[in-house]
């Protein structure tokens, strides 16, 4: 129950907080697909297009794999991810303007697996680096890391 | 077979009631079949083992073989991970333990598989004050260009620099000057999977840390970083 609730209650912030990040969605791409396996999803904005190597990814994108499938993906500032089978994360925020000291990324994986390699944002704000999950938010300090989400059932 | 079914549902209730309690998050086996037990006949049996969910961070190595950390606010606690391989439940309950290749491999071989090439970078320079390249580095480009030939998509970013030879505003028109060049040589290799970013950080990043007015060849340089 209380775990139900958390997850409840951090939906609603966040989809709280998606509102003013929507009306400031930006239409440049932050990152592009590299490699898929088997049948994966980006989202943008309710468009839903099958990724292939090239597909863009911007601030907001859903990113979804089938079962037995995965995807990999390079971000502007070399922020390499990639994700397992069955597998959903979206990217909340992503700010990459160094000259204007605006520098942030902040996802969120709902389900799956997810290996992050941390780009230039990492090493230049590294507080400004996280991946919320379920039941806890990861803090990324300059580094690699691997993630394993179950869903609750 | 048919009488044992009410203790099956009941059985299964029980352990659906366990499931939504606090502190369970995992999936509880059901009980295999009518056999499994009889509530009137036999004492209780021990209760399933409960499987947590499995819900995991695990620190790695970055490609550079450093190790940072990850910090992880969980529902139940916080966890620091500063070693290679240690591993912590993602609601930040217990203590962090090093996770096994075995684990790895089973929870992560997919993803891992799937992980695009690092990003690699290059540095041209260039002649005072120009737009065109040093002798060594007018060689360069053409592996540049080979080596964006073999990849079936890329995204480029071209950044242009000087030294701090002149006013910052001149100079932040040199090194966009600059980085349109290469951007436009690359630009000529064609192929519908490359897009080309191009800016300019005029003497505002400077790769040899120098006093302003200050003749320096390390600094007059373009930087393309293929992803």
């Amino acid at each position: 129950m209380s775990n139900k609730r958390f997850v409840f209650s951090t939906l609603v912030v966040w989809s709280l907080a998606a509102v003013p990040m929507m009306s400031q969605a930006q239409t440049e791409s932050v990152g592009y697909v590299k490699t898929v396996t088997g049948a994966a999803w980006i989202t943008t904005a309710g468009q839903r297009v099958k990724a292939q190597p090239g597909t863009p990814i911007l601030m907001g994108s859903q990113l979804k794999t089938a079962p037995a499938a995965s995807l990999g993906v390079t971000f502007k500032d070399n922020t390499v991810m990639s994700f397992g089978p069955d597998t959903e994360l979206t990217v909340d925020e992503y700010l990459y303007a160094p000259a204007k000291g605006q520098l942030g990324i902040a996802a969120r994986l709902d389900k799956g697996t997810l290996t992050y390699i941390s780009g230039v944002i990492a090493k230049l704000k590294p507080e400004a680096v996280s991946v919320k999950t379920p039941a806890g938010i990861i803090g990324v300090r300059g580094t690699s890391f691997m993630a394993m989400v179950e869903e609750s059932q | 077979m048919i009488r044992s079914v009410p203790v099956l549902k009941l059985a299964t209730a029980l352990v659906t009631m366990l499931a939504s309690a606090p502190g369970f998050a995992g999936q509880l086996p059901i009980p295999e079949g009518p056999s499994s037990f009889n509530m009137r006949q036999d004492p209780m049996p021990e209760l399933p083992q409960i499987k947590p969910a499995l819900s995991y961070v695990v620190l790695m190595p970055s490609p550079d073989g450093t190790v940072g950390r990850v910090v992880l606010a969980g529902e139940r606690g916080d966890k620091v991970l500063a070693q290679a391989r240690e591993g912590a439940w993602l609601d930040g309950r217990g203590n962090t333990a090093s996770v096994g290749k075995e684990d790895l491999d089973r929870d992560f071989s997919g993803a891992m598989a799937a992980r695009p090439p690092m990003p690699e970078q290059f540095v041209l320079y260039f002649e005072l004050g120009a737009t065109a390249l040093t002798k060594e580095s007018a060689a360069v480009l053409p592996r540049i260009v080979d080596r964006i030939r073999t990849l079936p998509t890329v995204d480029i970013s071209v950044v242009g620099h000087t030294d701090t030879l002149g006013k910052s505003e001149a100079n932040e028109a040199l090194g966009l000057m600059r980085a349109n060049f290469i951007a436009n040589e690359l630009k000529q290799i064609g192929g519908k999977n490359m897009t080309i970013t191009v800016e300019s950080n005029g003497e505002r990043n400077l790769l040899v840390v120098t006093l302003d007015e200050t003749n320096e060849k390390k600094n007059r340089r373009v930087e393309i970083t293929l992803r």
